[in-house]
């Protein structure tokens, strides 16, 4: 997937007619067998696919989709719409900027792998596959079609390098894709607002799937469909728009960050999405340290840990060891920020001196200094003031200006429970840390942060005071993490120390928090937040995984930095940083309206 | 009575155990420039080797004096595929990679190994019973086990072998080339890849007699010891300066004496009665580092460059 020097390939725009698919077919039959197979897919899951309603989501009723069979539906209209583009259908063209087959071949994979993934389900959870209806049957051969018409596809490369490089040419990405017609403002607008509804659509979706089944089929689709669309360049030509609007869809996501809580109507959901924007806002402000300056914090929890703490004493509890005392939320907001500042400092200062490896290693022992101290400080094996292992319980609620948090509130029409309340808080705050965090990149400092993280030696000959700009960065980031745990002490009730470690199998700990920064894309805004929620929702949703999720994580770190070290969404610099192949590979520089886009996966 | 006596010997048989550890740390470091941070995790799958040897493979009743060769060397034996198996698979593709790359695949690697043995090795979800070798002597005023004998006897001959080797054997001068400069090295002829193989290897064997004797003196292992103690070597490897071998005992030897002197004597100072005690060792050994880190940043040893390995 990376962009290497790659000499200029022929137009994909039309297709030779002497190109030959894997699959001995007239490439007409291979065409039209994707659409009949897409159709098929989507029409299957209409019909009953087993006999009894104990597997999750009632798939026996025919006529009306359930579940898991919503998917194979979304994915059989999916390949179906695609293969209707490569026909050249009027209205459907901008679907296949490229008419190129990879994007065929990804959804008819999707709906394969869903549909495919739920009939094995229902036979593994049921015991056999006499618990398949003919209508499972169906489906399954449904889902074949399209994927033996993807196959039959003529595609270039084809045979010249082996199966595997056949294989690999027919889900590569074109090298060109056409620019895009020149559109008008509110036409960009538009989409942009298209797209926000679609994705929080699709993001609700999965935070509301009830059962681990649902989840797994769900991010199969969205997997196989993402990347359709990447390979159709649609994301390409999305992240232009988003470069041309920038101010607008920072609006726009907002907007649906906000209109979040109005869908749902369970306020456990709710409690999932204020957790995922907790922990996203640390990953980001992780993110600072980590993806901007290249500083290796691996204490990062602690920092949450010290804000949760502070408002915690100051919160007027019964437990708060300073009891009587009840700062209002912006005075203690700023007390753990401050706080979380002050320790910050006292870390950074002796260590950002030095190399950047001791940092990594006075950091982790800073993260257990934290949480021994704190599960010390209960009068008995140290002065009281954390009350040891138990904590500060009954935290109270928030209550800014007459807005009670602990109460539902109908507010036109909606309820939002407890948790939709501090969610919007937290949307607020994390507001805060994103306008923080593109400031400052944009800014003088930042520029010395890359400066730094790329040469530390060029940049201090360049005139940078490489301790100093280290030490903003290091104490930015605690700040920010202080501020989120703030408002994480009042969510969650109470204060204890076990959240606060190195590594544990419920977020957040620092491991979670380094994992979401590098999985999402260092150095990113999106990045973070996409794999904070990613991690969070993974355990969350999967149960069975909850025992094996740090051993997933543990190697998943260990590939990631194998093979995709720049992590989902690439930050275009850091990508070149990880991928250093010489000077001849540094892309042209690209504006909105020129020919070939080589931006990857955008800004 | 006195307890100084005690608390000293107590001090440096945990500094010793720091050292062996902490070897591993300086000698990759010093070659690589890494900070192997699954060491700790190299130690403790050293201690799960041992314990198979001895619970799955010797018969019952096998007398110590046998087992514990035997079980070193099961010990050594894992130590050492998993830290040259990191090195070939985890490592070596990320060399030249921007510096943040292979630190998060070592955390990435220590998470994995840790969650591996704490899945898959029966009963390791809990501490484990280790053999251990209790019979006390009473030296003067100082009590010590069998356990404390064979972990100074092991700590004094690997660190002389070490010593020995480094500075005759023909490898160990090779070693000593690659630190000063690879790219010099390996125009001499020298086979740096292979150098990088031997020093994580000596590591991994360290970490084994380090966790041989762990087990033999506590009792019980479990999948998290790696985690602190491997902590702690790194801190004892920084003490004495990184990258240097003798440093690296000497900072472990000081580590163990600092940190068993205040859990056992911080709470005479006035005003701190309350953090004395082993719940705070810990706290204590990392403001040791962050003090070093703070005047001596280059550790007791400094960088003695001619003798780095």
């Amino acid at each position: 997937m990376t962009e290497t020097t790659k000499p200029p390939a022929p137009d994909a725009v039309p297709t030779p007619p002497a190109l030959r698919g894997l699959i001995p077919l007239p490439a007409a039959a291979a065409r039209a067998l994707l659409l009949a197979g897409g159709i098929a897919t989507a029409a299957s899951a209409f019909l009953a696919w087993t006999w009894t309603a104990e597997f999750p989501g009632d798939l026996t009723i025919n006529g009306y989709p359930g579940g898991l069979q919503w998917l194979t539906f979304t994915a059989g209209v999916l390949t179906a719409l695609f293969a209707l583009a490569s026909y050249g259908i009027r209205g459907l063209g901008w679907l296949l900027p490229a008419r190129n087959n990879a994007p065929l071949v990804l959804t008819a994979l999707g709906g394969f792998a869903v549909t495919w993934f739920t009939v094995i389900a229902i036979s593994a959870e049921l015991g056999g596959v006499v618990n398949l209806e003919p209508g499972g049957w169906i489906a399954a051969i449904a889902s074949l079609l399209p994927l033996l018409g993807a196959f039959a596809l003529p595609q270039e490369k084809t045979g010249t390098d082996g199966t595997k490089a056949a294989l690999k040419a027919y889900i590569a990405k074109p090298d060109r894709i056409p620019a895009p017609q020149a559109t008008s403002g509110w036409v960009q607008r538009a989409v942009i607002t298209a797209v926000t509804i679609i994705g929080l659509g699709v993001f609700t979706y999965g935070i509301d799937t009830e059962y681990g089944e649902l989840f797994v089929g769900y991010l199969f689709v969205v997997t196989f469909a993402m990347w359709a669309l990447h390979t159709a360049g649609l994301l390409d030509r999305f992240s232009q728009l988003i470069a041309a609007n920038r101010s607008f869809t920072l609006a726009m996501g907002f907007a649906a960050a906000i209109a979040f809580p109005f869908t749902q109507t369970d306020d456990h959901y709710a409690n999932i999405g204020v957790n995922i924007l907790i922990f996203g806002t640390v990953a980001l402000g992780l993110n600072i340290v980590v993806g901007l300056a290249g500083l290796l914090d691996l204490g990062y929890v602690a920092f949450l840990g010290v804000g949760a703490y502070t408002a915690a004493l100051v919160s007027g509890s019964e437990f708060s060891t300073i009891s009587g005392v009840h700062l209002p939320f912006w005075a203690s907001a700023l007390a753990g920020a401050a706080a979380s500042l002050v320790f910050g400092v006292l870390i950074g200062a002796p260590t950002l001196r030095l190399r950047g490896d001791y940092l990594a290693i006075v950091t982790l022992g800073f993260g257990e200094i934290f949480r021994i101290a704190v599960n010390n400080m209960d009068g008995d094996s140290g002065p009281d003031v954390t009350n040891g292992p138990n904590g500060i319980a009954n935290i109270p609620d928030l209550n800014l200006l007459g807005f009670n948090f602990g109460q539902a509130h109908d507010i036109g029409g909606f309820t939002l429970g407890r948790f939709a309340n501090y969610y919007l808080l937290m949307v607020l705050i994390m507001a805060i840390v994103v306008l923080v965090y593109t400031r400052a990149a944009d800014s003088r400092i930042g520029r010395s942060w890359i400066a730094i993280r790329e040469d530390e030696t060029a940049a201090t000959a360049m005139g940078i005071n490489g301790f100093r700009v280290k030490l903003v960065a290091f104490a930015l980031g605690a700040a920010l993490a202080g501020l989120a745990g703030t408002v994480s002490a009042h969510v969650t009730y109470s204060v204890v120390p076990t959240p606060y470690q190195f590594a544990g199998s419920t977020p957040p700990n620092s491991a979670f928090l380094l994992a979401a920064v590098v999985l999402g894309g260092m150095g990113t805004v999106a990045g973070p937040l996409l794999g904070a929620a990613l991690l969070y929702l993974l355990p969350e949703k999967l149960v069975f995984l909850q025992d094996k999720s740090l051993l997933a994580f543990g190697i998943a770190l260990i590939l990631l930095m194998r093979f995709r070290p720049e992590g989902i969404i690439a930050n275009r610099r850091r990508q070149l940083e990880f991928h250093e192949t010489g000077q001849l590979d540094v892309p042209k520089q690209t504006t909105l309206t020129d020919e070939p886009a080589v931006t990857k996966a955008g800004a | 009575m006195n307890t100084l006596p005690q608390q000293l010997a107590n001090g440096l048989l945990l500094g010793s155990m720091y050292g062996l550890i902490a070897i591993g740390y300086t000698m990759v470091y010093g070659i690589v420039q890494l900070i192997n941070f699954a060491h700790g995790e190299i130690f403790m799958t050293g201690a799960f080797g041992a314990l198979t040897v001895y619970f799955y493979i010797l018969p019952d009743g096998t007398s110590m004096a046998l087992a514990v060769p035997l079980m070193l060397l099961g010990g050594a034996i894992v130590a050492i595929l998993i830290a040259v198996g990191a090195e070939r698979f985890a490592y070596r593709p990320l060399r030249g990679a921007p510096r943040l790359a292979p630190l998060i695949t070592a955390i990435g690697l220590s998470l994995a190994l840790q969650e591996v043995v704490r899945n898959f090795y029966p009963g390791a979800d809990r501490a484990r019973a280790f053999p251990g070798l209790d019979t006390t002597h009473d030296i003067g005023s100082v009590t010590i086990k069998d356990a404390d004998i064979f972990l100074i006897l092991a700590a004094v001959l690997c660190m002389a072998a070490l010593a020995l080797f480094v500075r005759r054997s023909r490898t160990g001068r090779a070693m000593q080339a690659t630190a000063q400069d690879p790219d010099t090295a390996q125009l001499m002829g020298i086979d740096t890849n292979r150098i990088i193989v031997i020093a994580f290897a000596i590591g991994g064997f360290f970490a084994a007699v380090a966790a041989v004797a762990y087990g033999l003196k506590y009792g019980n292992v479990d999948y998290r010891m790696g985690f602190l103690m491997g902590l702690k070597a790194f801190t004892a490897a920084v003490l004495g300066g990184i990258g240097n071998i003798y440093g690296a005992m000497l900072g472990g030897v000081v580590l163990g004496i600092a940190e068993t002197l205040a859990s056992a004597y911080i709470d005479e100072i006035p005003g701190m009665s309350q953090l004395g005690g082993q719940s705070w060792a810990n706290v204590w050994a990392f403001c040791l580092l962050i003090l070093v880190l703070l005047f001596r940043p280059q550790g007791l040893l400094g960088e003695r460059v001619a003798d780095r390995a």
